[in-house]
């Protein structure tokens, strides 16, 4: 895990390689943000015209659309790294093969970033939330929360790769895995939204840092013997 | 295994004796909470389930930890028995983990009023047993040999997850009664026959688990062995 040029190249060669291909294609970005938005849509019409109750459950509502949409992006992702083993290709040229994990996640959290950008407005819209004061703030706790989700969706979307019933399997270990960072991220956004400042979030903010640290570690120290043959 | 049946290791007398034990200590169990131990006073006859479900508790998480141990040993070792043994301690784990989500809500309904809530410990109690189903469903084709790789990062990563789940629940909310086993500042909060009460039984469901745990890996050596056999038979006729 020499942290040196070959390994910062390497690893972005295939970061480049990923986002280039989802330049063209724009699939991954197409599904999660529709998918977002759907989710979004659908909890409005559950939660009913209440303003309090709608702001309320605002923070839980955006969370959950971004747990999801990983789940999405990491499938389509995967079912594209599944084709022509595509993926033992790229293990082949690397050196050290924490270099794909760590490129894998870092466009994933691109494309959660860039899907949690363009939500954010119809979000505050619709759920007549006033985002304009907390913005940084809710960056912070977004870009924190994202890190967590994808570092995590990345090592168990590379372990369903070869699997029967990817599909299932996905959700099914990831969101267990995923509560702390949930439960923090959507208290501190809730607070956010509440009109708290960022300094009052500092446990939730310690807490998704350590989620983060504690599974980025621990997946770049054992991804070798996920993509072992 | 040829020659296996002749030559009998000393240990193979064990199971035996073993068994032997472990039936002893669940009697005793048994008589010690029914019989021996005193009804509670505010909570009645009821209480008499904490011996079983916070023993339950405490063996989920030694077969848990179990899970753990032996699945970072089998990526550093790679050799089956630790795979055995972490999957025969998950499947027990959650096995045990089923009984703590059982007892608990036949306990909360008459002391609390209410079948569930949504506190830390029993809301850890559920992630829990989400993620280790999940491990479960994982390993569920055990023809895979990266299965056993997979569900090891599994085993890990749930595993590091507990202290995790249990800090941001308890940031959520608080309602279970605060452990009586062992208090803060190393006090009990238990009377003496209670507490003997509490450690008989949970002496016997640590002895079950071990047993259950032996039983389970011989299945798993005998499948293992049964599908190399299969193997060497198809390569011999078919090789």
């Amino acid at each position: 895990m020499s942290v040196n040029g070959a390994f910062v190249r390497q690893a972005g060669a295939i970061l480049a390689k990923d986002l280039k291909t989802e330049w063209r294609a724009r699939e991954i970005f197409t599904s999660m943000f529709v998918f977002t938005v759907l989710v979004v849509v659908v909890f409005q019409f559950t939660i009913g015209s209440n303003p309090a109750l709608i702001r309320e459950v605002a923070a839980g509502v955006l969370w959950v659309a971004l747990l999801f949409a990983t789940v999405i992006g990491l499938q389509r992702a995967v079912q594209m790294e599944g084709e022509e083993d595509c993926l033992q290709g790229v293990l082949l040229a690397v050196q050290d093969r924490s270099a794909l994990f760590l490129a894998k996640a870092l466009a994933n959290m691109i494309y959660l970033l860039v899907v949690s950008g363009c939500i954010l407005p119809l979000f505050a819209l619709w759920f007549r939330v006033d985002l304009t004061a907390s913005l940084p703030a809710l960056g912070v706790i977004l870009a924190l929360g994202i890190v967590g989700l994808s570092v995590l969706g990345t090592l168990f979307s590379l372990i369903v790769l070869n699997i029967r019933m990817r599909e299932v399997m996905l959700p099914l270990l990831f969101l267990p895995v995923s509560v702390p960072l949930l439960i923090a991220s959507v208290y501190a956004t809730g607070d956010l939204i509440d009109g708290k400042t960022l300094a009052d979030l500092r446990d939730y903010v310690i807490l998704i840092t350590v989620f983060d640290v504690v599974f980025l570690v621990l997946a770049v120290l054992i991804f070798d013997y996920v993509v072992e043959e | 295994m040829a020659g296996g049946e002749k030559k009998r290791h000393p240990l193979s007398l064990w199971p035996g004796w073993y068994a032997t034990l472990t039936y002893v200590a669940m009697v005793a169990a048994l008589w010690c909470i029914f019989v021996y131990a005193p009804t509670e006073k505010a909570q009645g006859i009821v209480q008499r389930i904490f011996y079983f479900h916070v023993s339950s508790a405490m063996t989920m998480f030694v077969a848990f930890f179990v899970v753990f141990v032996a699945s970072i040993i089998y990526l550093w070792k790679h050799a089956d028995w630790w795979d055995q043994t972490a999957m025969s301690a998950a499947e027990l784990g959650v096995l045990f983990c089923t009984l703590v989500l059982i007892t608990g809500p036949i306990w909360g309904r008459p002391i609390w009023g209410v079948w569930w809530t949504w506190d830390p410990t029993l809301t850890l109690t559920l992630v829990l047993w989400l993620i280790y189903v999940a491990y479960l469903m994982l390993r569920a084709d055990a023809t895979d040999p990266r299965r056993a790789r997979f569900a090891a990062v599994l085993g890990i990563v749930g595993f590091i997850d507990v202290p995790l789940i249990r800090w941001s629940i308890e940031k959520w909310r608080n309602l279970h009664p605060e452990p009586v086993v062992v208090q803060s500042g190393g006090t009990t909060g238990l009377p003496p026959a209670m507490m003997l009460t509490f450690l008989v039984s949970l002496a016997a469901f640590l002895l079950l688990f071990v047993f259950l745990l032996r039983q389970r890996m011989a299945v798993a050596r005998r499948r293992h062995e049964l599908e190399v056999l299969r193997h060497k038979v198809d390569e011999a006729l078919f090789g």
